[in-house]
């Protein structure tokens, strides 16, 4: 087969995985080696769905022996299959590398034979990748679940990131549309992953550096090919960057490409919107100290389609509002709708060298559209209703086509 | 009183030095090629000094700090037509408030260029990832970009490091400033010089690009208005994969 038709194939299997990011390690280049990666992670182009692309996201194979029901490449289904050999994903690896398209490579894997068989198949690209080609780009790399931990510690040792997904975000769902997989077989080599970034952290103070997963471990979680709720999906989050240390938890809507009964059916769009407002949800765990039961509770266990998660939390609270923008601390500020982490930043500094008025804070170009309802400046009030009108949920509320939703935000990385 | 200067950053620096030295005030500080007389008000031509220059800009780190200076230097990328009067207006500031001028963004005239250097900031990055090189018959790498703002000194260092064995050549075609590496040391020139940009055969690895560029983006999620978000077009025209 042609390495163009291979490619097609491999890369067509591989887009459901929505993770882009080459954030999060700052392996050094050489003199006279190719590469090297970049801590914040560099976006190199966007495909016309608004993603990023940042990786040559490819699968190894999509050949696969599992019948997972919500996979395009389940075993039953009848389409084109490839296999890539190490030395022709290296040599694309390197080519698109060397013209600057991409960071890096980005290596999952349908599971051809078994999962040992198929790990060692990405360990033996990965070790040419770096011996042979003396490749210092971003590598992320996927644990294939069921297999061997030696040969998941290899990889570990070659790659910047790995990911093990967990795709199904309860035990429940997992049962019904992924019977040959169990939970263990994921989260086993996750938390092994986990110890070992934290043991090698540990090492380094007192030995030579070696390194292992430097960009940490992420998951992906599919939206809406369970029934599983907001709630369930957000507490599943939170415990895994609690417990597992993970560096992102990446959402997918799900898009129907399989006819089963305990699936959507084929042509339902994907929920696009409810993975926004997860993501934003992610967001306000992450880095603005929201906790997974303050967003949702069993009584209110999805997100509001209309307004965004932080203002969904304001208006339940409205006794906490307004807050006064010359005096509240940090983490409160935070916590406005419409004031984001570098704003909350800049007000804080600012507001040391002279009392921020409403038209400073418009010269230091923060944006009021939602925060006017939830402060005041120097004590008084700039919002055209009353905080405790009623009125505020129907301003608040977007109006713009949920088609243009603002997808993964790539600012942290 | 309006100073004329030759539109460097030096020229700039150099014309602050001399309003300092000469207790003036002036109201402008425009750069030749912009500069219309006016009866108005009497114009002073600034001869950029090596020396002049290098004393404020000195004291810029001293009496601010080594990211004034650097905040200065890259709203100055910007080729913002007034430049030179706000440099002059944030120095004069930045000498009163010192380290704090950073954080001073409820100041018009320290908005003005902060906001200016984040612009090019965002998009020196932004070149970082959407800069493209096609691999030519004599095994040289060439890069034609035309950024908005002038970036080319702001990210050779990146592409110096990550390709330390390939010699390349970024050439902003807007500008006519190349950045020449021959896998030893980058140098900059500007003034024109003949590239021949014939590909070499492997002009499949551009082919091969452009069929992963369509096989990665999912159909049912299709937003061409989210992708001309994040990537505008007029960057398009240099990109590999959008031809």
């Amino acid at each position: 087969m042609h390495l163009l038709e291979k490619l097609q194939i491999l890369a067509d299997s591989a887009k459901y995985d929505v993770s882009c990011s080459s954030s999060g390690s700052g392996r050094g280049g050489k003199k006279g080696q190719l590469g090297n990666a970049a801590i914040a992670g560099i976006c190199h182009s966007w495909s016309d769905d608004g993603r990023c692309i940042s990786l040559l996201k490819v699968l190894f194979t999509n050949y696969c022996i599992y019948d997972c029901k919500y996979c395009v490449n389940r075993v039953t289904n009848d389409i084109k299959r490839a296999s890539f050999t190490p030395d022709e994903l290296c040599e694309l690896t390197v080519e698109f590398y060397r013209r600057n398209y991409i960071e890096g490579l980005f290596l999952s894997s349908a599971v051809l034979k078994s999962p040992d068989y198929t790990m060692e198949l990405i360990i033996s690209t990965l070790r040419k990748l770096r011996y042979e080609h003396k490749f210092n780009g971003y590598i992320h790399v996927k644990s294939i679940p069921g297999a061997d931990l030696n040969l998941i510690y290899q990889a570990g040792l070659l790659a910047d990131r790995m990911s093990i997904n967990i795709e199904l975000p309860s035990v429940e769902s997992l049962k019904l549309l992924a019977p040959q997989k169990d939970h263990q077989s994921i989260i086993k080599p996750m938390s092994f992953v986990s110890e070992q970034i934290r043991g090698t952290n540990e090492l380094t103070i007192y030995r030579k550096k070696q390194m292992f997963v430097p960009a940490g471990q992420t998951t992906q979680l599919i939206v809406g090919a369970s029934r599983d709720s907001d709630l369930t999906i957000l507490r599943l989050t939170q415990e895994l960057y609690s417990r597992y240390k993970l560096k992102r938890v990446y959402y997918s809507a799900y898009v129907p490409v399989n006819n089963d009964k305990n699936l959507p059916a084929v042509y339902t769009s994907p929920p696009l919107l409810r993975e926004h407002r997860i993501y934003q949800a992610d967001w306000l765990l992450r880095f603005y100290g929201f906790s997974a039961d303050e967003l949702l509770d069993e009584k209110h266990s999805s997100f509001d389609t209309k307004i965004d998660p932080k203002c969904d939390w304001a208006l339940r609270n409205l006794d906490k509002f307004p807050v006064e923008i010359n005096r509240a601390p940090l983490e409160t500020l935070l916590r406005v709708p419409g004031i984001g982490y570098k704003m909350a930043q800049r007000i804080v500094r600012a507001r040391r060298i002279t009392p921020l008025s409403y038209e400073d804070l418009k010269k230091m170009r923060v944006v009021l559209k939602r925060a006017k309802y939830f402060i005041t400046c120097k004590g008084a009030y700039y919002g055209d209703v009353d905080i405790d009108s009623g009125n505020l949920y129907s301003l608040l509320s977007e109006k713009t086509d949920p088609k243009i939703i603002e997808g993964q935000i790539s600012m942290f990385d | 009183m309006i100073y004329v200067t030759d539109g460097s950053f030096e020229g700039i620096l150099t014309a602050i030095f001399d309003a300092y030295v000469n207790k003036e005030d002036p109201e402008s500080i425009v750069s030749l090629g912009l500069y219309q007389v006016s009866l108005d008000s009497a114009a002073r031509e600034i001869s950029t000094d090596e020396e002049k220059s290098r004393r404020v800009y000195n004291a810029v780190i001293r009496k601010m700090s080594q990211q004034a200076i650097e905040t200065m230097y890259k709203a100055w990328l910007s080729e913002y037509r007034e430049i030179g009067t706000a440099l002059y207006k944030y120095i004069k500031i930045g000498l009163k408030l010192g380290p704090q001028i950073l954080s001073y963004l409820q100041n018009p005239d320290v908005s003005l260029v902060s906001g200016l250097a984040d612009k090019v900031t965002f998009e020196a990055h932004r070149f970082l990832g959407i800069l493209r090189f096609k691999k030519l018959t004599n095994g040289l790498y060439y890069a034609k970009i035309e950024p908005d703002n002038n970036i080319t000194m702001l990210i050779a260092e990146h592409f110096e490091k990550r390709f330390s064995d390939q010699p390349w050549i970024i050439h902003d075609a807007k500008r006519n400033i190349f950045a020449l590496y021959d896998t030893n040391q980058v140098i900059f020139i500007n003034e024109d010089i003949r590239i021949d940009t014939d590909n070499d055969k492997d002009i499949i690895f551009e082919e091969l690009w452009k069929n992963y560029f369509r096989a990665i983006s999912i159909e049912d999620r299709r937003n061409p208005r989210l992708q001309k978000r994040y990537l505008p077009r007029r960057y398009w025209r240099n990109l590999t994969e959008m031809h």
